[in-house]
C-alpha cells in the first residue's frame, strides 16, 4: 500500500455538516486553504438562513423583477432547472416552503408568503446572471449546493497544482486524480459500512431518511419534500449517486428517489447509475446492463457480486 | 436511450451483512500543526484557565449549552489572539478540534484535530447479532484503516457549532 503520509487532510465545520478535504502534490496546502475558502463562499452565498446570500435575496426579491447573482448561485440555478425541467418537477429548488412549514429552515424575513402551487417554471434565467421570479416561491438550494461546493472545491484544488485528492461533504465527495476506497454508510445503522470499491474522477452523493428517522438531530439535515405534492416523503431507503460531477450525483440521489419511472433516462444522460439500499439488501440501479455504467460502478458490481457468492449466511438478511 | 422501468429488477441482492461494523477515525492536525494553521508564525503561550463554579453557570446560561469541563485549554497569541483547543462528545461521535479568536472575540477560523466515531452496534436482531461472534471479538472496535471516505447520511456538525457558542461564551465570561 501507498504511504498516504503525503496526502494532506484537513476538515472544517461548513455548510452545517463536516467538510474533509485531501490532497497530494506541491500546491496542497494552499490549495485546501483556497478550497475551503470556496466552500465558505458557496455556503455564503446559497444559504437559505443567512439573510445576505443570493437565495434569501431572491426570495424577497420582488417579482418579475431581474436580480444579479453571483455567476456560481447562477449555475446551480442552471443546473437545478435541467434536472426539474428533465424530471418533470420531481427535483424542485422551490419546495423552501414547504420545508419551512415543516419546519427545518426558517420563514424568511420581509417575504411575502409563497403561491402555492409556484415551481420551478416560475423562476426564470435571463442573460448576464440575472434572475427572475414569476410568483412568489421560496428557493432552496438544499438539495444541490453541497454538490457543487464539492465541485468547486475539486476546481480550486486543481488550479493549485493539486495532483490528486478528496473533498467529502458529509458524504457527498469526490476522488480525483489517484483512486481511493469509498465506503457507503448503511442508512440504518451508521456504524456499518459497505465497500463500494476504488473510484476514481467519479462523485459519490448519498440520501437516505432511514437514518434522520432514527436519529432525531438527523432529521433536522435531511427531509425531502416532493414538490409535485408539496408533501414530505418519509423515505424507506439509501439512494446512491455515481456521477461525473458532485452536483448531479447530489441532485440526483433525490431524482431517483421522487421519480423512478424517469430516474434510468435521468441518470444515463448524466453516464450516472445509482445504488439502493433498504432492508432486503442492496441493488443496482437500472438494473440492466449498458455502455453508460461508470467504471466506478463497475467496480461496485464486481465487488458486489464476488461478495455475493461468497459465503455470507442468508439469514443475515433478515435481522433487519 | 434506454426504456424506462417502473419495476426495478435487482442485479445483485446483498446480504446486509456485507456492510462490515468498523470504525472510522481521522487525525488532521496535531496541536502545533493547529496552531501553525490558525496563527501562522504567530508566537502562542499557554495560559489555562480553570473556571469558576459561577462562571460555568454564566456560560451555561449564556450558550444555553453545558460546560463538561472547567479547564480551558487556551493559548495566547502575540497579536492578543486566543486559540483554544475543545472537544464534542455527540451521541457516537468524539470531536477534538481548535477554535481561534481574534483579538476583539470573533472566530477567526475552527480546525478539526481529530475525528472519532463510535457505534455500540446495537443491533435489533440477535440472530443478525451472532453472525459476528467468533469472527473477531475486538472487530468493533477496530479503526479500519482502510475506511477514509464515506458516503451517507449528512453527519450533523451542530454538536461543533455548540461548542464554538459555548467558547464564544466563555470569552466573553473568563477572557474578556
Amino acid at each position: 500500500m501507498k504511504s498516504r503520509s503525503s496526502e494532506l487532510r484537513r476538515a472544517r465545520p461548513l455548510l452545517g455538516t463536516i467538510v474533509e478535504i485531501g490532497a497530494r502534490g506541491p500546491g496542497a496546502s494552499a490549495g485546501i486553504e483556497a478550497a475551503f475558502l470556496e466552500v465558505e463562499t458557496i455556503h455564503r452565498l446559497m444559504s437559505f438562513h443567512e439573510i445576505d446570500s443570493d437565495v434569501s435575496c431572491l426570495n424577497r426579491a420582488p417579482l418579475l423583477t431581474p436580480l444579479a447573482v453571483d455567476p456560481r448561485t447562477y449555475e446551480v440555478l442552471t443546473w437545478a432547472q435541467r434536472i426539474s425541467a428533465l424530471s418533470e418537477g420531481a427535483f424542485d429548488v422551490t419546495v423552501g416552503a414547504e420545508l419551512v412549514a415543516a419546519g427545518f429552515l426558517p420563514e424568511p424575513a420581509n417575504s411575502e408568503y409563497p403561491f402555492p402551487e409556484a415551481n420551478f417554471r416560475d423562476l426564470s434565467l435571463l442573460p448576464d446572471n440575472r434572475v427572475l421570479l414569476k410568483r412568489r416561491a421560496w428557493i432552496d438550494l438544499g438539495g444541490i449546493a453541497k454538490g457543487y461546493a464539492v465541485d468547486r472545491a475539486v476546481m480550486m484544488l486543481k488550479q493549485f497544482g493539486v495532483v490528486s485528492g478528496t473533498v467529502n461533504a458529509g458524504g457527498d465527495l469526490l476522488v480525483f486524480g489517484a483512486e481511493q476506497p469509498v465506503h457507503i454508510r448503511h442508512p440504518e445503522e451508521p456504524g456499518l459500512k459497505f465497500p463500494l470499491g476504488k473510484v476514481l474522477n467519479s462523485a459519490v452523493a448519498s440520501s437516505s431518511g432511514c437514518f434522520s428517522a432514527r436519529e432525531k438531530i438527523h432529521a433536522v439535515n435531511d427531509p425531502l419534500i416532493d414538490p409535485r405534492r408539496n408533501r414530505r416523503v418519509n423515505w424507506r431507503f439509501s439512494v446512491t449517486v455515481i456521477a461525473a460531477c458532485c452536483i448531479v450525483a447530489d441532485a440526483l440521489t433525490k431524482v431517483v428517489r421522487l421519480a423512478i419511472r424517469q430516474a434510468p433516462r435521468i441518470l444515463s444522460q448524466f453516464g450516472a447509475r445509482a445504488l439502493i439500499i433498504d432492508r432486503r439488501g442492496l441493488r443496482i440501479f437500472p438494473a440492466n446492463e449498458n455502455d453508460t455504467m461508470s467504471s466506478a460502478l463497475e467496480t461496485a458490481a464486481r465487488v458486489v457480486n464476488a461478495e455475493t457468492r461468497a459465503s455470507i449466511p442468508h439469514q443475515a438478511v433478515t435481522g433487519l | 436511450m434506454q426504456k424506462s422501468r417502473s419495476i426495478w429488477l435487482p442485479l445483485a441482492q446483498v446480504p446486509i451483512a456485507l456492510f462490515a461494523p468498523a470504525s472510522y477515525g481521522a487525525t488532521y492536525l496535531t496541536l502545533e500543526q493547529a496552531q501553525q494553521a490558525i496563527f501562522p508564525g504567530e508566537k502562542l503561550s499557554q495560559s489555562f484557565i480553570n473556571l469558576t463554579n459561577q462562571q460555568v453557570q454564566e456560560i451555561e446560561g449564556r450558550s444555553d449549552t453545558n460546560v463538561r469541563r472547567k479547564q480551558i485549554q487556551l493559548w495566547k497569541s502575540t497579536n492578543g489572539g486566543f486559540f483554544i483547543v475543545d472537544e464534542v462528545v455527540g451521541k457516537h461521535e468524539y470531536i477534538t478540534y481548535a477554535v481561534g479568536l481574534n483579538s476583539g472575540g470573533t472566530v477567526k477560523q475552527i480546525e478539526i484535530m481529530t475525528y472519532r466515531e463510535s457505534y455500540g452496534y446495537e443491533v435489533r436482531n440477535a440472530d443478525w447479532r451472532a453472525q459476528f461472534v467468533g469472527k473477531s471479538a475486538s472487530a468493533p472496535l477496530k479503526l479500519d484503516k482502510d475506511i477514509k471516505n464515506i458516503s451517507g447520511a449528512t453527519l450533523s456538525c451542530r454538536h461543533i457549532t455548540d461548542g464554538v457558542k459555548r467558547i464564544l461564551a466563555t470569552y466573553e465570561v473568563a477572557l474578556k
